[in-house]
């Protein structure tokens, strides 16, 4: 017994490192709750949003410092691609705070709460970035998204909001079974001696002939509960009413960080993991990634709620980005996947920005409250139509050259017929997108504007700089997508 | 300090777009620094454009003024820029019909002005990108850009039925470039799989042409037909020519004048530049296909334009039926009809923007473009009727004006390939003088109703803006052998690429000229007009020596003749 303590007690001394961000994370949220939220008054809580921003900061330079290697029995792993993925769900973290500031004031709802949920999340996620064994996965997945379940009830005197929360956290709970389920049978399978990726990666490929199927009903249940968890089609259908109930800057969160984080563990999973039965889980994989370009995208074409659209639209780019998790070289659909996350994180939360904007007055939840955006915020309507277009894959603009890298790895990895889908889709994409320029530019305005918040008019700036000019620094982006890599 | 070299290419190209962010800092209710403030830019890009015509070497089939500059060495992608003869054509097109554009547009647009001019301005700036551009990833971007501009144009300042018009033309071009896309990076990987190396400059995709030729039959057509749906849409070929009339109705002038005059011809540069001498061996196998198409566009143009009772309307089907003859000039791969098919594109672009530009004169007085509203204008506007008699002349083809020599040459290389097709275009000319004869005949002659009685000739701004295209349409007609002169050597180069064969049997058969001139002298028959059918390449000489000088450079290595 005491040898088994004093085993975990070394193994704690000797990978605590690897785990500084999510430990820093956790305590500091920790201490925010209390005995931190003493400090502030109810008409001061919105103080922890800046603060909340130099823990991100903080977070952000410990990522960057963590050495790589393997701990804590090989649950969890730092590598280039655990750090790409976390450096992006900070990033996004960060978005999502400075755009909840004004909307929060304004709804009278500043808690410490909710700034400490979204760093526990955070956690969860930098956690799911580096699992590399399916127990870890797991666990990681539930920190995340029983924090997003409470994020998205926040407003919990408006019945959308719970009605959000509620089923986020239903089909959630569902799809972590089927995904738990699936572990166990792969458990099983494989032998019954590991659940660590890189070692059922050689078991799976070696499990006799008569395990067949319970190797392919746990690799298919296992990308089912993930499918679930990055909305992919079939599996989405919570992520329109999810999205439109959350409080939209957890919508914006919802969009962007936990699918960078599912993504990571969805390459880890599928690349690292499941590499050796890849002819069980391509096929599939290839009807979800193409159903979920087609259903997103036309599916995004009726609707007339902005959040909606956006949801449905974030389907669509889930659908793009599975086509890195289905290249059969991990690394370059590692890169490619991480490139366009970062590329989408910035345009989303761009977009978001605007919608939140809008909603300062009540609006912004339909499409037609764009209307006449051109006349009466020139700079405004031009960022958004940047960002729309960006998302639509228009060059010069830095969509372009996300869906452009993509779309390559797709090509040269024999995905012709997906790709040629991906592409049409994303024609058709550019009508829905069009449909609000085209509200703001060719409709005449109604009402006044109103002022902007600080940090929304700082977001949407440095995003419409980035988005706008993004194509030239293509060699940088390369250069930083090369980090991602396996070790 | 004004030659004409890389430099001034590039400030040439990108003076539109510099001049629209210096606008932008002007608020926006000074209308009159908008209007003027782009037209200067605009005339000033025509003038430094102007030293590249006198400065281009005829004799050279490379691409001159070449620059280029390391963009994403990961993705082989460069700023590579650069112009033969082809493409110095349609950029010169594009900074000549630019300041007209912008004139045109004084009085027509009435409203949000600033927004109006950068946009315009922004679009000159990506239409003269995508002819100096060098690099395939260069190309499909600027090739995109242009849409959102022009989505603009027609959306807002349009008629009655602009977003759907606008929304059209961006689906429509959209949908055709993705495909297109997906064929650039198919042949990317191909070339990366032989030469190892990524690269997406120009010269490279061309020299894959013989790689191409040993990949399947269909892996080729795919490829042709990507390309081929892609451009087709452009220019716009039957039967993807659905979105043009919404546009060009919807549109403002200017917008018209400038998707006629340029965007169309993005197509067909796109045919020249891409699909022929990158993918030769398939076009061939699928030119019945595609010139039938061609030969349908010119029929069944005139034939819509013909009951049309819209002028506009009318002058943007018979934009389907003239693109159609260029395309035919195109297809019938020999020097000839490319080169009858350039000029036609430039023709095209004087003539019809001319149209346009008359369509919205009487629409700015009258707030109508139906022919029935009109008759006897020529009795109150004899300036205009004169001005509008002459672009019917040059769009029908009247000797002496340019339309004439494009389709002269155009025929005279459709028969040399396919006879019967040629048979067909013509036609469809006949047809395109019925029409805009009969558009003519209603508009200026005839009884004049009260409220065209009070209507105004053209004032100087206007004569102003006509008159360029006016002279351009008499100095190409009557002297049109410096153009022909600048295209010579690239057409020359392109059918050795496309048509390898052609330039064998030519040789032959001037061969054969010679020979008989010396038997029966005084009888000199035009070496072209000999048998030697291009199209079958019947019984080239096998051993024939290959004439020096203009001789046609052994197929094998034309791959890297304008790598430079």
């Amino acid at each position: 017994m005491t040898g088994f303590a004093q085993g975990l007690l070394n193994a704690l001394q000797r990978d605590t490192h690897l785990i500084m961000p999510q430990l820093f994370l956790m305590v500091v949220a920790t201490l925010m709750l209390w005995p931190g939220d003493l400090f502030f008054n109810r008409a001061e809580k919105h103080k922890w949003a800046p603060i909340t921003l130099v823990i991100l900061a903080v977070t952000a330079f410990l990522v960057t410092r963590v050495p790589e290697g393997e701990g804590f029995s090989r649950m969890f792993r730092m590598d280039g691609l655990t750090r790409g993925f976390q450096l992006l769900c900070i990033l996004a973290s960060a978005g999502t705070v400075l755009l909840s500031v004004r909307l929060l004031d304004s709804l009278k709802q500043q808690t410490v709460e909710y700034y400490a949920l979204i760093l526990f999340s955070l956690s969860g996620m930098l956690f799911l970035c580096g699992a590399s064994d399916l127990i870890s996965v797991y666990f990681s997945i539930e920190l995340m998204a029983i924090c997003i379940y409470i994020l998205v009830a926040y407003l919990r005197d408006r019945a959308t909001s719970v009605e959000a929360g509620m089923k986020y956290f239903l089909l959630g709970a569902f799809s972590s079974g089927i995904l738990v389920y699936g572990i166990s049978l792969i458990y099983g399978a494989a032998g019954g001696v590991t659940t660590n990726l890189a070692d059922l990666n050689q078991l799976l490929a070696l499990t006799p002939t008569t395990s067949n199927l319970l190797v392919y009903s746990g690799v298919l249940m296992v990308l089912v509960g993930m499918a679930f968890k990055v909305a992919a089609v079939p599996f989405h259908m919570w992520s329109p009413d999810a999205y439109e109930g959350a409080p939209t800057p957890i919508t914006a969160f919802m969009a962007t960080a936990p699918k960078a984080a599912a993504l990571a563990a969805f390459l880890r999973v599928f690349g690292a993991g499941f590499h050796g039965v890849s002819s069980d889980w391509v096929m599939p994989l290839t009807y979800i990634a193409g159903a979920s370009m087609i259903l997103g995208n036309v599916a995004a074409v009726k609707q007339e709620s902005m959040k909606r659209l956006l949801a449905y639209s974030s389907i669509a780019h889930v659908g793009y980005m599975l086509l890195g998790v289905l290249s059969g070289d991990p690394k370059a659909g590692a890169q490619a996947v991480w490139l366009y996350m970062l590329i989408y994180i910035v345009m989303n939360t761009g977009a978001f920005a605007v919608v939140i904007y809008l909603q300062g007055k009540g609006e912004g939840e339909r499409i037609e409250d764009f209307r006449g955006l051109g006349k009466k915020r020139p700079v405004l309507a031009f960022a958004m139509m940047v960002f729309l277009l960006s998302l639509a894959g228009i060059p010069p603009l830095v969509g372009f050259f996300g869906k452009f890298y993509l779309f390559k790895l797709a090509i040269e990895q024999g995905f012709v017929t997906l790709t040629v889908i991906a592409l049409l889709t994303s024609a058709v994409s550019a009508y829905y997108y069009l449909g609000v320029v085209k509200e703001m530019y060719f409709k005449e305005p109604e009402g006044e504007a109103i002022p902007m918040g600080a940090a929304q008019a700082f977001i949407v700036g440095v995003a419409c700089v980035l988005v706008l000019v993004g194509t030239a620094f293509g060699p940088w982006l390369l250069k930083w997508a090369g980090e991602i890599f396996w070790i | 300090m004004f030659t004409a070299n890389t430099t001034l290419m590039l400030v040439a190209t990108f003076l539109p777009l510099l001049g629209a962010l210096v606008l932008l800092l002007v608020p926006k209710d000074q209308r009159r620094v908008f209007e003027i403030g782009s037209l200067i830019i605009m005339i000033a890009s025509l003038l430094l454009s102007l030293p590249f015509w006198f400065g281009y070497d005829r004799a050279s089939d490379a691409v001159q003024w070449a620059g280029s500059w390391t963009w994403i060495p990961a993705l082989g992608a460069r700023f590579a820029v650069g112009m033969d003869g082809i493409s110095l054509l349609l950029w010169l097109l594009t900074t000549f019909i630019g300041p007209i554009a912008i004139a045109c547009s004084f009085k027509s647009i009435e409203e949000r002005h600033k927004e109006y001019y950068l946009w315009m301005l922004v679009l000159q700036t990506a239409m003269l990108g995508v002819f100096i551009t060098q690099d395939m990833f260069l190309f499909y971007l600027f090739w995109e850009v242009m849409l959102v501009p022009m989505y603009f144009l027609i959306g807002i300042w349009g008629g009655p039925q602009k977003l759907y018009a606008a929304i059209k033309l961006f689906l429509y071009t959209l949908a055709g470039s993705v495909l297109m896309l997906v064929a650039i990076l198919a042949i990317y990987f191909l070339q990366h799989k032989t030469t190892g190396g990524y690269d997406f400059s120009l010269a490279s995709f061309q020299a894959m042409a013989p790689i191409i030729a040993q990949q399947s039959k269909s892996y080729q057509h795919l490829m042709a037909l990507a390309f081929f749906i892609g451009f087709a849409i452009k220019v716009p070929m039957f039967p993807f020519h659905t979105w043009l009339p919404d546009a060009h109705v919807q549109a403002p002038t200017a917008g018209s004048v400038i998707l006629a005059a340029i965007l169309l011809k993005m197509g067909t540069y796109g045919f020249v530049r891409f699909l022929l001498p990158i993918l030769p061996g398939a076009t061939k196998d699928l030119m019945p296909w595609f010139l039938t198409l061609a030969l349908i566009g010119i029929i069944y143009g005139a034939l819509v334009a013909m009951i049309q009772k819209d002028m506009k309307k009318l002058v943007a089907y018979s934009s389907v039926s003239h693109l159609g003859l260029c395309m035919l000039g195109l297809f019938a791969l020999n020097p000839y009809g490319i080169k009858g098919g350039l000029f036609q594109m430039l023709n095209h672009g004087i003539s019809t923007s001319g149209l346009f530009l008359a369509v919205g004169i009487v629409y700015e007085r009258r707030h109508t473009r139906m022919i029935a509203d009109f008759g006897g204008l020529s009795k109150t506007m004899p300036v205009y009727a004169t001005i509008f008699m002459i672009m019917t002349m040059s769009s029908i083809g009247l000797p002496l004006l340019n339309g004439f020599i494009g389709e002269g040459v155009i025929l005279m290389g459709a028969f040399q390939a396919f006879p019967w097709a040629a048979m067909v275009a013509t036609l469809g000319i006949i047809l395109g003088a019925a029409y805009m004869l009969w558009m003519f005949q209603r508009v200026m002659f005839g009884p004049i109703t009260a409220v065209n009685e009070k209507m105004e000739d053209l004032n100087l701004r206007e004569i102003l803006y006509f008159a360029p295209l006016v002279a351009a349409a008499f100095w190409i007609g009557l002297n049109p052998t410096p153009i022909m002169d600048v295209m010579d050597a690239p057409v020359r180069k392109l059918v050795t690429q496309v048509n390898p064969d052609f330039y064998k049997a030519e040789s032959l058969a001037a061969k054969q000229a010679a020979a008989a001139k010396l038997g029966m002298r005084g009888m000199s028959a035009p070496a072209h007009h000999g048998e030697a059918p291009a199209a079958h390449g019947a019984a080239p000489a096998g051993h024939e020596a290959e004439p020096a000088g203009h001789g046609a450079p052994a197929p094998e290595a034309h791959g890297h003749g304008g790598g430079k």
